[in-house]
């Protein structure tokens, strides 16, 4: 299969040789996946009393990466499928990193979850005794239904990729890395049959992953809103969750085409247009997500209900400068930055984007943590430290661990498929032809 | 302004409002309780108690792994055994039945415990005289009247010698701590008696435990008998209506109906998918035959 001359050139050097800079990046990731691995194994040693979890505080920082990460997948998802059905001209260059952002995300976090469970060793009774009627068992569902979609769904994406790479003769990789795509590439020659039905399967998999990243975040928000616990007991707690996932991974995108921009010399295929596209959309969410926020915050401040004000106070005392952060800088700020034309250059944008990821993963750590530490009974004679949660060190490494690990599997796959799928601008050529 | 001083700005405010734990060394050395008590069951097994904690911003703090030993008698004592302490500061020695111990004569055994101290915290001791008792309880029924007679003695040289003006608490074990149903003070007999209430419901068959004891007496330390009788008015907890039976074994229709539909459509989906690529793979292998 053949593919322009010009776009295998500008886009297959990464996958030929490797640079020094890169070696040292995955070297200092790999010391936070250690550190994180030694954190991990003094845990299971001691227990979850070298956490920050106690009686009450139940969920920490593990729960709070586990929606957060899995709000990363479920927005790659959205944001890929979304692009590739109404076949957005400008997604080409972008979108193989929110299929990535999706698949990623998804293997990692899952893993938080099995950080947080005391008795790991029970785990599989989730599997062999479940009730459908847990909210944790439809997470379990779900979960593992839509990480087999994702990886279908990526796999789509990359075929066409993986035989222009097996029949790129000038191609300068190792003879595994040969095997691996004419392995992979099944044979695809891009002959009408194959197109068509690759085509047809991409678009069926692209509606079912948008249908069921909803469904699945909204289960996951669900664990939380079917509690009756004060600021979690909410019936907007679905489309809440959703739309701030979003928020995050467009976020995150944004980021990501920074990164992989400068450092692999994309300035020509990911430029300005794309950055003001992304940022449009993360400002239309931010949009979407604030009114939510404040929707969910003003209903229960209203209604006055004594464990909910006892919440709400303590967000404003306790937590204000988190809450403030979250809910206030991380919205209005990326808005502001993306809104006004004389502030939207790409360092700008890349800018409001950190912002929103780091609010919305503060938003979550607002709404796990100070519930928990609001219980219904009064605690008494209880030592302070277990009544309000502090994260240890051991939580702080898995935390950086996890990070570490979604830009180390990033790196890996960009070192074995472009960042930007060739198949999919070469597309582009061809519609420009027809023009 | 330029992109990194935004991300340390923004670094910056994200950390501020996090807050972790800043583990210092407190050179201080602890000074810790000790609490040594005296039990004896209601199969007369007798057993020693020391709780060993310290005391932090006004909370009681257990001091868990600590080695407590225990001894018997006032001059010459005799090591009775060594126990560590649990994660709620507790060591418990068992007496053995055939245990002699030697007694003062004013009849007290006398007990020491002790924790020897470490580089970090302080040694304690503490000391306690118990003489022992003979508590009975005879539940009686006359009459649909319901009394319990308490009798209590303490051995001495001539024969027991009863023990008067003490109270003997009269307890009814419950779902989560002792009900307190009575208090029979004991006349110059050693002995005493009350009414037992008419109205405590039981077990499905009205059985009832019932408990006299001296608790935390300063000469005879906690000493119980209990029984078992038919006392009580026997429970009926029907199964409460389960309106949202989410709890129960099978899950509702609904349920099951929803997410059947959910699955199959997904996972159908996802053959669809899968037999696509199967395609695929065949037919590059047919244009190859060709």
């Amino acid at each position: 299969m053949q593919a322009d001359r010009k776009l295998l050139k500008d886009l297959t050097p990464e996958l030929e040789k490797t640079s020094t800079g890169w070696y040292i990046t995955f070297a200092v990731f790999m010391v936070f996946f250690i550190v994180g691995v030694y954190s991990l194994i003094l845990q299971i040693d001691k227990g979850h009393i070298v956490t920050g979890m106690r009686d009450n505080v139940v969920w920490g920082f593990y729960i709070v990466n586990f929606i957060f990460f899995m709000g990363l997948s479920y927005s790659g998802a959205l944001i890929s499928g979304v692009l590739h059905l109404f076949n957005t001209g400008w997604r080409k260059p972008v979108i193989r990193m929110a299929e990535l952002i999706t698949v990623i995300s998804l293997v990692i976090g899952p893993f938080f979850i099995f950080f947080c469970i005391g008795r790991l060793d029970r785990l599989y009774y989730l599997f062999v005794y479940p009730r459908i009627q847990s909210p944790i068992t439809w997470d379990v569902i779900a979960i593992s239904t839509d990480l087999i979609g994702c990886f279908i769904y990526l796999y789509l994406s990359f075929v066409e990729d993986f035989a222009i790479l097996r029949d790129y003769t000038d191609l300068n990789v190792p003879p595994w890395k040969k095997k691996f795509y004419k392995i992979l590439s099944l044979g695809y020659d891009g002959s009408p049959v194959q197109k068509k039905l690759l085509s047809r399967a991409r678009t069926v998999m692209a509606s079912m992953i948008i249908a069921i990243a909803i469904i699945v975040y909204s289960v996951l928000a669900w664990i939380f809103g079917v509690t009756l616990q004060p600021g979690w007991h909410s019936t907007i707690f679905g489309p809440y969750f959703v739309i701030a996932a979003v928020f995050s991974g467009t976020g995150l995108l944004i980021i990501l085409m920074w990164i992989f921009r400068k450092v692999y010399h994309l300035e020509e295929y990911i430029t300005k247009r794309h950055f003001v596209n992304v940022g449009v959309l993360l400002t239309v969410i931010a949009a979407f997500y604030g009114y939510f926020t404040f929707s969910d915050y003003l209903t229960k401040w209203y209604g006055s209900i004594k464990m909910d004000s006892i919440l709400i106070d303590k967000l404003f005392t306790e937590y204000y400068t988190l809450f403030i952060f979250a809910n206030y800088i991380g919205i209005l700020l990326p808005g502001i930055i993306i809104a006004l034309p004389r502030f939207r250059t790409i360092p700008n944008i890349t800018v409001a984007a950190v912002i929103a990821v780091l609010a919305l993963w503060v938003n979550r750590y607002i709404i796990v943590i100070p519930t928990l530490e609001t219980p219904f009974l009064p605690i008494q004679d209880v030592r302070t430290e277990w009544i309000k949660y502090s994260p240890t060190w051991i939580e702080w490494s898995l935390t950086f661990a996890g990070v570490s690990v979604f830009a180390m599997l990033f790196m890996l796959i960009s070192k074995i498929a472009p960042i930007i799928s060739i198949s999919e601008m070469q597309e582009k050529d061809e519609a420009e032809v027809l023009k | 302004m330029k992109t990194g001083t935004y991300i340390i700005i923004t670094g910056l405010i994200f950390l501020s409002g996090i807050t972790y734990p800043v583990f210092s060394q407190e050179e201080t050395i602890i000074s810790p309780y000790i609490q040594l008590q005296y039990f004896k069951d209601s199969d007369d097994l007798r057993s020693l108690k020391t709780t060993l904690t310290y005391s932090h911003d006004r909370i009681e703090i257990p001091l868990a792994g600590m080695s407590i030993s225990f001894y018997s008698g006032d001059t010459g004592r005799e090591l009775l055994g060594t126990v560590s302490t649990d994660e709620k500061g507790v060591a418990r020695f068992e007496l053995p039945q055939d245990q002699d111990l030697p007694v003062k004569n004013d009849g007290l055994w006398i007990f020491r415990t002790e924790f020897s101290g470490n580089d970090t915290i302080e040694a304690v001791v503490s000391d306690l005289s118990i003489k022992d008792v003979k508590l009975d309880m005879v539940l009686s029924e006359a009459d649909s009247v319901k009394t319990i007679t308490i009798t209590a003695f303490t051995p001495g040289n001539d024969g027991d010698i009863p023990v008067s003006e003490e109270v003997v608490m009269i307890y009814v074990p419950r779902m989560f701590s002792l009900l307190p149903v009575g208090e029979a003070w004991l006349n110059e007999k050693g002995s005493a008696s009350l009414e037992f209430p008419t109205d405590l419901p039981g077990d499905p068959e009205g059985n009832l435990t019932i408990i006299a004891k001296f608790e935390e007496h300063e000469t005879f330390g906690n000493v119980e008998r209990a029984s078992q009788q038919k006392w009580g008015i026997p429970s009926v907890n029907p199964a409460p209506v389960a309106h949202r039976a989410l709890w129960t074994k099978t899950p509702p229709m609904w349920m099951i109906i929803t997410l059947s539909i959910l699955l199959t459509g997904v996972w159908g989906h996802y053959l669809f998918a899968i037999i696509s690529l199967i395609i695929i793979k065949r037919e590059s292998k047919k244009q190859k035959k060709l």
